[in-house]
């Protein structure tokens, strides 16, 4: 699933640094786990906006997951307004996968 | 684009609620190792003895259900996908579970079924009541309804179910309240109790976890339905055949239709398993899978004990010993150790590492326990369960000995990496 933004080249750089954050149980970054659905920028207001999901509502790992996305993305947008919002519409499924991730996981 | 639903939908249930019963469940199943080991020497008798009671109750209550309720407060949020009613009942729940067995579990050994049995019997029933009170609140405030959390439901009642039976059963020990003896009622009981609750609740969570963590493209409601309806039906005609039939044919149609339920369960997790994206399938998932395929034994057994009553019209007492040991020490034992590392080490590293997530290198909750303690708990467990199996249909007191010695060195190494999990600090350096 490809990631929806109003800034392709700032994106680009917040899934570089999403590509850190890893969902513990399996092992896959939220990037290629197809977690993150959009990230916009308002660049007067100085505020991010990333829409991400999980792989199952009420994950117990699903808070840490969501504060572990926002430290990456303040780390790279300093002094900007972080706010990471949860969608479960579309719900997340296997296709959204990326290439990466599955021949991570066949490795695995 | 996409419609949002705030911070609401990662709130999980607190983990002081959660561990303490992982915690008491580990502590009884070593105790019910021990118990074995000294009751060795004349297990094979009957099964209505006071130490096996004693045995049984506390793999039934103190290991087995206690582990369940405790992986189920925190499991029901991710199957109903609604947040857990109430933290306060489930640790009410706790309390009064955690009270009422030892109580039970001590009348049944001195055979005393007088006021600690029952009161430790009605403390019990409290504990389910609450666990019930807090499921269906809960399944009411979730907006989405599912099968797997019919599942769990159901399963709860039938747990009431069975211990209640249990606690009339008891009262009737000291003043009869039933038309016959109490121990003609055992058989209803005791099948209250495996097949309701832990048969329903292992096949409706297993069909939601096994395809989660093997992250398996498969799911199928319509069959999981079908199990649902074929082992409810079982129980059901089991009843009836029970208290109002006296042919004792009528008998293997339940079975039937319990086994169809069990088959189409194996059958829904080798999908999952031959449809998953995660190839590597780690140890704890591998026993996992494993209990699955041991379902099928106590079946076996069942269908032999039911032969024997049909053709020689006797009972077998070890075969029926057997059947009872190859259900608490088999697969709800194999699937308890299997998935108990699968849950704790997340519940684990959320308490310990939550705050630290994304702000530095934390290790992966897989690697807060020893993998090659678990491997050695897996194949003690396996020795010991095949070699108790064998020694009590041998009826050899050296074989049972051994095999409880090598159970009980299971529950050591559990209990080691349980402990090591909940004693668990970050690393400062």
């Amino acid at each position: 699933m490809n990631v929806i933004s109003n800034n392709t080249l700032r994106a680009t750089v917040a899934l570089a640094a999403l590509q850190h954050v890893v969902d513990p149980e399996i092992g896959l970054n939220v990037v290629d786990l197809g977690l993150i659905y959009q990230i916009d920028f308002d660049e007067a207001a100085k505020k991010v906006y990333c829409t991400m999901t999980l792989t199952t509502q009420f994950c117990p790992m699903g808070e840490s997951i969501t504060d572990a996305a926002r430290t990456a993305l303040q780390e790279t947008f300093p002094g900007e307004d972080i706010t990471v919002t949860l969608s479960f519409d579309p719900a997340w499924n296997h296709e959204m996968i990326s290439e990466e991730g599955r021949e991570f996981l066949n490795e695995r | 684009m996409f419609t949002t639903t705030g911070d609401t939908a990662t709130a999980t249930t607190s983990h002081k609620v959660v561990l303490p019963f992982y915690l008491y469940a580990a502590i009884a199943f070593l105790v019910a190792t021990v118990l074995l080991l000294l009751s060795a020497n004349n297990i094979t008798e009957h099964y209505f003895l006071p130490h096996t009671l004693a045995i049984v109750h506390i793999m039934a209550l103190g290991w087995g259900t206690m582990i369940i309720l405790g992986a189920s407060h925190q499991l029901v949020p991710v199957l109903i996908e609604g947040k857990l009613y109430s933290d306060t009942l489930a640790l009410l729940c706790f309390i009064l579970a955690a009270l009422g067995i030892p109580l039970l579990s001590y009348g049944f050994y001195v055979f005393d079924m007088g006021w600690p049995a029952q009161w430790g019997a009605c403390l019990v029933v409290s504990a389910i009541v609450l666990y019930l009170v807090n499921l269906a609140m809960s399944m009411l405030q979730s907006k989405k309804e599912n099968v797997h959390a019919v599942f769990i439901f159901t399963s709860a009642l039938w747990l009431l179910t069975t211990a209640t039976v249990g606690l009339l059963l008891l009262h009737n020990f000291t003043q009869p309240i039933l038309s016959r003896n109490s121990l003609d009622y055992l058989a209803l009981h005791a099948h209250f109790g495996i097949v309701g609750w832990f048969l329903l609740l292992v096949t409706g969570v297993g069909s939601r976890l096994i395809p989660m963590f093997l992250i398996s493209k498969y799911g199928n409601d319509r069959q999981l339905w079908w199990i649902y309806g074929c082992i409810n039906a079982g129980l059901l005609l089991f009843i009836y055949v029970f208290l109002y039939s006296g042919n004792r044919t009528l008998l293997l149609l339940p079975v039937l239709l319990v086994a169809s339920g069990i088959v189409l369960f194996g059958n829904f997790c080798y999908k999952a398993y031959r449809q998953r994206i995660r190839k590597k399938v780690d140890e704890q998932m591998r026993l996992s899978l494993l209990s699955v395929a041991m379902m099928v034994l106590p079946v076996v057994f069942l269908v032999v004990i039911v032969g024997f009553l049909l053709v020689a019209d006797k009972s077998q007492t070890r075969l029926a010993i057997a059947y009872g040991f190859i259900i608490f020490f088999g697969w709800i034992t194999a699937i308890i150790l299997g998935m108990t590392f699968k849950t704790l080490p997340f519940i684990v590293w959320n308490k310990v590492y939550h705050h630290l997530a994304g702000k530095g290198k934390t290790p992966n909750p897989k690697d807060l326990f020893s993998n090659v303690l678990f491997q050695w708990m897996g194949i003690a467990y396996l020795l010991g369960f095949v070699l108790f199996t064998a020694g009590i249909v041998a009826g050899h007191v050296f074989t049972l000995q051994l095999a409880a010695v090598l159970l009980i060195t299971c529950s050591v190494l559990y209990n080691w990496n349980v402990l090591q999990l909940l004693l668990h600090k970050p690393d400062r350096t």
